[in-house]
């Protein structure tokens, strides 16, 4: 219950004499053309850009967070983009007009949380849709399942945060709760998104064998084992700067664990990894994507499946 | 008071206290989607536009 005067957890969502206001539609505070590669996306258009936006706020406030000055900033303290002196706000036609100016097949809402600014999503992911561009979500998915599967009708593909695989963690790590994000995971599946999964590894905290495996077999039994996983390098950023960076053996161990619990794709981001980052056929384990950093050296790919054994492969190739 | 007449007061009373109940349940049962309505102008400061195809800083 947000008390009149009052913002909400995420800061962006006010009750202004009784009325829920959102003060962040219209002013993002970044607009930039990533590669797909960063949001981490392998199996979504690879090779290609994508312009991102955020706004300021987030609903979860994780120890960790890498995008803190952002995410966990007040409206009033960080500056927002105007889009031209006469008119401050970006329409959401202006964003989707943007996107095909800067010539990327899609939109990703992203770096903060989607969610927090979900009606300037909604309204932009509504538009992008109709007009051929495809949208992408990078979120923690901590929503609730009604405005989640509303927003779902247009989204194409999700990279969705499993920040841990117990309540435990996501109580005193990010101040949230793990269910409504395992069910905003399956939901997204079921609505037919292309979803990706990351998992940053914190030191001492996520880490161990058993804790990765049960994420892996969660992933398994409720999304499938053509599931693409990410595990992310945590570095010490924000509130969390006495632990140490995930050494690559660990982020090594994790990527062994889950292609012996049945993940077909997974990958190692936040640090140079010359197998880590490159797809393979999971049945003839034929090099299918290679990549260097966010760059495609090379889309061995033939129609979404494989050239040598012919296995299609998870995905939206064109 | 006689016991008949509070009775008969009572029943005369009952569909308002009914529509009362009503109002207060609804009010209590928390609604499953809210849209947020816009603000006009952002509080906070504004900057001009940057070069949009330069790779964001943030991670995502």
């Amino acid at each position: 219950m947000i008390e009149a005067g009052q913002s909400g957890e995420c800061r962006v969502r006010v009750n202004i004499d009784g009325v829920l206001r959102t003060v962040v539609y219209g002013y993002p505070c970044s607009i930039n053309v990533d590669p797909i590669e960063k949001k981490p996306l392998s199996h979504f258009l690879p090779g290609t850009g994508i312009l991102s936006i955020a706004t300021v706020g987030c609903n979860l406030h994780c120890k960790n967070c890498q995008n803190w000055e952002i995410s966990q900033a007040n409206p009033e303290e960080m500056p927002a983009i105007f889009y031209s002196r006469e008119k401050l706000f970006w329409s959401p036609e202006d964003l989707v007009k943007l996107t095909k100016q800067a010539g990327c097949p899609s939109l990703a809402y992203t770096y903060t949380d989607p969610v927090v600014y979900y009606e300037y999503t909604y309204d932009t992911a509504k538009l992008a849709h109709e007009r051929a561009i495809r949208n992408v979500l990078v979120t923690a998915a901590y929503i609730n399942e009604e405005p989640w599967k509303r927003l779902l009708e247009y989204i194409d593909a999700a990279n969705i945060d499993l920040k841990g695989i117990t309540d435990k963690f996501y109580r005193e790590v990010c101040s949230g709760t793990l269910k409504p994000v395992l069910n905003a995971l399956v939901l997204a599946k079921a609505a037919g998104v292309l979803v990706e999964v990351t998992n940053l590894l914190i030191p001492t905290l996520n880490d161990k064998p058993e804790q990765i495996g049960e994420l892996c077999r969660w992933i398994k039994a409720n999304l499938g084992g053509e599931t693409p996983l990410h595990f992310s390098r945590f570095f010490p950023r924000h509130k969390m700067l006495n632990l140490p960076p995930t050494s690559l053996k660990t982020l090594d161990v994790a990527r062994d664990i889950a292609t012996r619990e049945g993940l077909n794709y997974v990958y190692i981001g936040n640090i140079a990894s010359k197998e880590g980052q490159n797809t393979y056929c999971p049945d003839c384990k034929d090099l299918l994507i290679e990549r260097s950093g966010y760059t495609i050296v090379a889309n061995r790919l033939k129609d979404g499946t494989c050239p040598k054994c012919g296995k299609e492969i998870y995905g939206v190739w064109k | 008071m006689t016991r008949r007449k509070f009775i008969h007061r009572l029943l005369k009373a009952g569909p308002l206290i009914l529509l009362g109940a009503a109002s207060l349940a609804k009010r209590a049962v928390p609604r499953k989607f809210v849209r947020a309505l816009k603000l006009q102008k952002y509080p906070g400061p504004l900057r001009p536009p940057h070069d949009i195809l330069e790779q964001s800083k943030w991670s995502g």
